[in-house]
């Protein structure tokens, strides 16, 4: 007899006594559910744990170009700087002899011989007073004559070192960054505001970028420096309104920019705001902005990393192949600033900032200290989940199939009679066995299914009440279904084997 | 080359400490198209009988050939495939499977054919089948909506689907009256006329064994009589002067 035929029979065997199925399924039905929310929230929390340590941009490495510190963060003291141990080696501060003098703004006058365009009137740089000028230093603190300004003001990084960037081992994205203000035009509306240069690996970057209308630009117009722009959503409404801008014209430095997109925050922890740089803001591919304003170099390079755990050591890596590419000497100051976000954070969090210093700079891997320990505490508690899941899981699934080979034996001793018909009329042992076992497996597999849709609907109330993420992949839902279909076989192989063991004679005579 | 051939045949049941002798050393051979009526009373002995040719049991001793195969030689599947092609079986309560149509029912044999039949053909032969004995428009009924006559012909049906060459049948009248009766010794007689197929009656009532074209009497597990009989009663005449029930 052919498996098909064996599961139609146990169909409607089974549908016969559809109480009885029904009953008999409700422990599969529970213990499949169980298992199926347990994957969920477990494979949930993992992404969830990835997601906000991505959105949290912990990931993040910010290369800016120049090394301006303010002496007040910098007067050493004894402690011993990150940066100075890799660059310099026994200088304890970066600037040689600087961290000797006394902290006052007017130590900043030494270094400003060392501008390079020291001459040129500061007006002249600025890109809207005359942009077809060729410079190279559009740095607002220094066409604002800032007194700080000083090699801090330089610009040293070019695209050439961000392609660079992007062949360290351990980079995800790489975005080249060039800033400027700038006022934009549609129409009758004019909004001053941030004009970002990027890359089309942006988005990627800023994960909790959502697009409210249009697109990011893509790499194609950045590389034909095509006159495209993104609007930041408080840009947006700044010039447009109500109405949907993309297809629209903006003019920036008078010239005409079509919009492709409008760029929102995703997360309700930020709202668009006016002067946030983030969504006040507008976005072109770097490359434009380079011709538009004659420029070729960048203000900065955002990086990520692959793994939050490497951040640490891609930094180092991208400290060194700068210092590589721009001939710094081993005790020269870098002409460049490497920031991440848990450096950043530490001195954020109130941390007197010579301690953050020195904590970020004596503590290796400090990033993936901290990471590790958010890690393990969220997989601590996922973990402890899961295994409470677990072991529901496990019991009801015993539990179900103790109840299914019940049922199953109870089947076999009150259909002996029918097992005797069907062997008189040619069934062979097997036959039988097959027979019992498809009942079997149909019954569990009845309550894997419904326990499928069981776990589904309790994964997604799980995920709205309790604001737990949760996902459900088809592989799960598979390992439902043979969990459920080896259970069948497991506890029906067992009232099977004893239905195929009767004996024809004594079966066809029970009464 | 007769179609049953016995010999020394002997069963012992072992019933806690005793050892219960069913048959004692049967030695006979039945020739195909024969209708051989089997009487003997309740522990001769007959119904044992039947389960060993009809390979639903095993002999103690003894050898039995089936149309010239030895069948104490053959595994359980193999025995199995024998019930399914070359024997069929009507009993006295029927046994057909009681929650489902009498088609289906009648279907059952094919389920177990080696190689798939397919159910639109399965089913095309049951239909058949169940003309044959006139339950074509009982098809879709179930056992407990059929009389007791309907169900034993059901039961006929099922028994000859994959056309065997020999029908066991134990006791097929004790359930029913006596007009049914009759009407049931006229299909197996048709059968074994018109088909050629060969009859082994089990009865304890002497009135039905005289259906039968031989009668072999057992008592205490052994032959005590084996003739054939001039004195065979014929169904159809019977029926013709029976009032219509």
């Amino acid at each position: 007899m052919s498996i098909g035929s064996s599961l139609r029979i146990a169909l409607r065997a089974l549908s016969r006594n559809k109480l009885q199925t029904a009953l008999t399924t409700i422990g599969m039905t529970i213990g499949v559910a169980t298992v199926l929310t347990m994957i969920a929230l477990g494979t949930g929390a993992e992404t969830a744990i990835e997601q906000q340590v991505r959105a949290a941009g912990m990931n993040l490495i910010v290369i800016t170009a120049g090394n301006y510190k303010p002496k007040t963060e910098d007067d050493g003291g004894g402690v011993v700087d990150h940066q100075a141990r890799i660059d310099t080696g026994a200088s304890p501060a970066p600037y040689g002899d600087a961290g000797a003098k006394l902290a006052s703004p007017g130590d900043l006058a030494v270094r400003a011989p060392r501008r390079r365009h020291p001459d040129v009137v500061l007006a002249a740089f600025h890109p809207e007073d005359d942009p077809m000028e060729k410079h190279d230093h559009p740095t607002s603190r220094q066409r604002l004559g800032d007194s700080e300004a000083g090699l801090g003001a330089a610009a040293t990084l070019t695209p050439a070192d961000a392609a660079a960037i992007r062949g360290v081992k351990g980079v995800q994205f790489v975005s080249e960054g060039i800033h400027e203000n700038v006022h934009a035009v549609a129409g009758d509306k004019r909004w001053f505001t941030r004009m970002h240069g990027g890359d089309v690996e942006l988005p990627n970057i800023r994960r909790s970028w959502t697009f409210t209308a249009g697109r990011f630009f893509t790499a194609r117009e950045q590389a034909r420096l095509a006159p495209v722009v993104v609007l930041g959503a408080f840009a947006a409404e700044k010039l447009f309104g109500d109405r949907n801008p993309v297809g629209q014209q903006v003019l920036l430095f008078k010239q005409p920019f079509e919009v492709v997109g409008v760029v929102s925050s995703g997360s309700w922890m930020v709202t668009p705001s006016a002067g946030d740089d983030q969504f006040d803001a507008i976005y072109v591919p770097f490359t434009t902005i380079h011709q538009l304003l004659n420029l070729s170099k960048l203000t900065d390079i955002t990086v990520t990393a692959a793994s939050t755990g490497e951040v640490s050591r891609v930094s180092k890596d991208v400290t060194e192949l700068l210092r590589q590419r721009h001939g710094i000497g081993a005790k020269m100051a870098d002409d460049f600033t490497v920031n991440t976000q848990a450096r950043q954070s530490l001195a954020r969090g109130g941390l007197r900032p010579e301690v953050a210093r020195a904590v970020v700079g004596n503590v290796g891997g400090l990033e993936k200290v901290t990471l590790e320990q958010l890690g393990r505490t969220l997989d601590r508690a996922t973990k402890t989940m899961t295994a409470l899941l677990g072991s529901i899981a496990a019991v009801s699934l015993v539990v179900g199939g103790i109840g299914i080979m019940n049922i199953m034996l109870l089947s076999v001793t009150e259909r002996t009679r029918e097992i005797g018909i069907r062997r008189a009329v040619g069934a062979r042992a097997g036959d039988v066995l097959l027979q019992f076992l498809a009942e079997a497996i149909a019954l569990s597999v009845i309550g894997g299914i419904a326990g499928i849709v069981l776990g589904a609907a309790a994964s997604g109330m799980i995920a709205q009440m309790l604001r737990w993420s949760t996902s459900i992949s088809p592989a799960s839902v598979a390992l439902s279904f043979a969990v459920a279909a080896i259970v069948g076989v497991f506890f029906g192989y067992y009232p099977a084997r004893q239905a195929s063991r009767l004996d024809p004679i004594d079966s066809l005579r029970y009464e | 080359m007769p179609l049953l051939r016995v010999r020394d045949l002997v069963k012992t049941y072992q019933v806690g400490d005793v050892a219960v002798r069913a048959l004692r050393g049967v030695t006979l051979d039945v020739e195909p198209g024969e209708f051989v009526a089997v009487i003997g009373p309740s522990g001769s002995g007959k119904s044992t009988f039947m389960h060993i040719l009809g390979c639903l049991d095993r002999p103690t001793s003894g050898q039995y050939w089936l149309e010239g195969r030895d069948v104490s030689q053959l595994n359980d599947d193999e025995l199995s495939a024998i019930r399914n092609r070359q024997i069929g079986f009507v009993f006295q309560g029927f046994n057909l499977l009681s929650r489902t149509s009498a088609v289906e029912n009648v279907e059952l044999p094919l389920l177990y054919v080696a190689g798939k039949v397919p159910a639109a053909e399965r089913r095309k032969r049951a239909l058949a089948a169940l003309d044959a004995v006139g339950l074509a428009d009982r098809a879709e009924h179930h056992p407990n909506q059929l009389s007791g006559g309907q169900q034993q012909r059901v039961a006929i049906a099922r028994a000859l689907l994959n056309n065997p060459s020999i029908l066991f049948a134990d006791e097929p009248t004790g359930n029913l009256d006596s007009r049914t009766s009759v009407e049931v010794m006229d299909i197996f007689q048709r059968l074994k006329d018109d088909r050629g197929i060969t009859i082994v009656l089990i009865t304890h009532e002497q009135q039905v064994a005289e259906y039968g074209s031989r009668i072999i009497a057992f008592k205490d597990g052994q032959v005590l009589s084996d003739a054939a009989n001039d004195r065979q009663r014929l169904a159809m005449g019977e029926l013709a002067m029976l009032p219509a029930g």
